[in-house]
């Protein structure tokens, strides 16, 4: 994922889409086509990321890694990919990182303003399908943006309460599951999830695993790795675990491995001798 | 060749022109053993079959054989056939070693494109009594270079009275298939054998030694599994659980692997074939498994709250 240049640049950009129209969002969506000469990509563009997120009897679960790579290069080891919208969603972000940037701002921007509106929070289906109506007239283009919106929904007013879990890619693809997996790393990590994520985990537990998915896929794949982030939703909103770095855990475990060698060696010995 | 004379190539015009009378040949001839054959020997009890190994001339590949371009251009250019599909390693095959030897798991579906064309196929072949290939790419060269990997081993245990090592088999392969690189030719041998070795040897080129591998479109899926689990203290059993629990996860999220998982396990007194599973009863299990684990939950919490 690209690291995005600095605030500014983001602002400036959603200033120009606002002033367009204030009032009609089709507007801000319309993305000049034939006129405009294309800018060629500095790097082929790939899903350079693992990010995780499930759901669960105690909410909703995110976790993703924190490495920003250019092709070869590690842009930022201490990239944030778990972007949160308000205080009841988060999204996880997958693809270009300044595009998931800026399209993270625009949907913050609309629920907010839908809430003021109407009185009450858009579900997190609502959003989902906003997000990707709004994407919608950049498909086929190089727009690349891969989210998982992992939500509570709930409050007075509203007809359903309860984890919910959206994929919204900008290729169109909008998809309502319990569990999703993003990035080059993702195959690593759906294999962990698969042994052991089911809805009758607790908080703990299911940490433990979101963490453990993320250490193996930043352990195989290249494109990810540095440190684990870990994001938990619950009808009372979002909490964030402080930071993990991920060498410690690989140091964690080869103690762990040297530990069971030696035993093993040690209990041969015993055998042996007896 | 042995596949030679079962095609029934010895007749054909083909076979004329692969044992021309002059030496200025359009084809070229291996001398794996450095016999300082000169010419095209042939088997005196088997039908005159040439002996050798022939290349056929390849246009863009370079040879560690010195080769003058003008034979490449003499008589009529290879004609290059059209892939059916596109063709890509889609199967999940793995081996790992730990105290006990050595465990090679593999799916066992051939896909073609987007149809299952066999979905009880062999991807782990013996080549003799203590090592085991496991293959993936494709199928046709796979089972070729088997063939001519298990020929060429035994002739090396005829001829000099014992087994090559693991590593001399690697490093064979791999020098047989080295014309090759650049052209269609697509495997991805894992040679696992009983001296607690692992060697992955691949068309491209690569020969790495390790302890653990994966090969195919469901590879990352069961490392995630493998990496978790392995230790070198595993016993038999829970090694060949792993193995199991490994190729199962990767079939269910790849759609090129799937029905069944063939386990095989070698050890210094040889390789042992377990019975073929299929892994939709593993699927079941797996479902029976979780149903347990949810009612005991319930039923602990039903008790936490009597108690209270």
């Amino acid at each position: 994922m690209l690291q995005s240049q600095g605030n500014e640049v983001l602002v400036t950009v959603a200033d120009d889409l606002v002033t367009a129209d204030k009032n009609s969002l089709s507007s801000l969506t319309a993305p000049p086509l034939a006129s405009s000469q294309s800018v060629p990509l500095p790097f082929p563009m790939s899903h350079g990321t693992t990010t995780l997120a499930f759901m669960f009897q105690g909410g909703v679960l995110a976790a993703a890694d924190t490495r920003s790579s250019c092709s070869g290069l590690v842009a930022c080891p201490a990239a944030q990919k778990i972007l949160p919208i308000h205080s009841h969603l988060v999204s996880t972000t997958s693809g270009t990182s300044a595009d998931c940037a800026l399209w993270k701002r625009i949907l913050a921007r609309e629920l907010r303003l839908y809430q003021l509106r109407h009185g009450r929070r858009l579900s997190t289906g609502g959003a989902a399908k906003l997000l990707s109506h709004m994407l919608h007239p950049f498909k086929g283009t190089k727009l690349c943006v891969a989210a998982t919106l992992c939500g509570w929904d709930g409050g007075e007013k509203q007809s359903f309460s309860g984890p919910r879990l959206f994929y919204v890619c900008s290729d169109g693809t909008r998809l309502q599951g319990s569990l999703f997996s993003v990035g080059s790393g993702s195959p690593y990590a759906y294999s962990i999830l698969d042994q052991g994520v089911e809805w009758k985990l607790t908080v703990d537990e299911a940490i433990s695993i979101a963490r453990e998915a993320v250490y193996r896929a930043t352990h195989r794949d290249a494109y990810s790795g540095n440190f684990v982030d870990i994001y938990h939703i619950s009808s009372k909103g979002w909490t964030r675990r402080s930071r993990e770095d991920l060498k410690e855990e690989y140091y964690r475990e080869k103690e762990k491995r040297t530990k069971e060698k030696r035993d093993v060696a040690g209990l041969d010995s015993v055998c042996a001798e007896k | 060749m042995a596949l030679e004379d079962i095609c029934n190539l010895r007749n054909s015009c083909l076979h004329q022109n692969w044992l021309p009378a002059s030496p200025a040949t359009s084809f070229l001839m291996t001398d794996c053993y450095n016999l300082g054959l000169k010419g095209p020997k042939k088997s005196q009890r088997n039908n005159e079959v040439p002996l050798q190994f022939f290349i056929p001339p390849l246009l863009n590949s370079t040879s560690f054989l010195n080769r003058s371009p003008s034979s490449y251009f003499q008589g009529n250019p290879p004609v290059t056939v059209r892939r059916p599909f596109p063709l890509s390693h889609g199967t999940t095959t793995l081996g790992f070693v730990f105290q006990g030897g050595v465990i090679a798991a593999a799916d066992t579906r051939a896909s073609a494109g987007g149809l299952v064309a066999c979905p009880e196929v062999e991807k782990i072949n013996p080549i003799h009594s203590h090592l085991v290939v496991t293959s993936s790419g494709s199928g046709a060269d796979c089972m070729l270079w088997e063939r001519i990997l298990t020929r060429e081993i035994r002739l090396y245990q005829l001829r000099h009275k014992r087994c090559l090592s693991i590593s001399g088999t690697a490093k064979l392969l791999s020098f047989m298939l080295h014309p090759f690189k650049g052209t269609d030719v697509c495997v991805a041998l894992t040679l696992c054998g009983w001296d607690k070795e692992l060697i992955y040897v691949c068309s491209d080129g690569a020969r790495l030694q390790g302890n653990i591998f994966s090969v195919g479109s469901g590879s990352p899926y069961a490392y995630g599994v493998l990496d978790r689990e392995l230790s070198w203290s595993l016993s038999n059993e829970e090694a060949i659980s792993l193995a199991r629990e490994a190729v199962f996860r990767a079939t269910h999220r790849d759609a090129y692997s799937g029905n069944n998982v063939d386990l095989f396990h070698i050890t210094a007194q040889g390789w042992h074939q377990r019975k073929r599973e299929n892994l939709k009863e593993e699927y079941y299990r797996d479902m029976k498994k979780r149903a347990k684990k949810v009612e005991e939950r319930k039923r602990m919490a039903n008790e936490l709250d009597t108690h209270n």
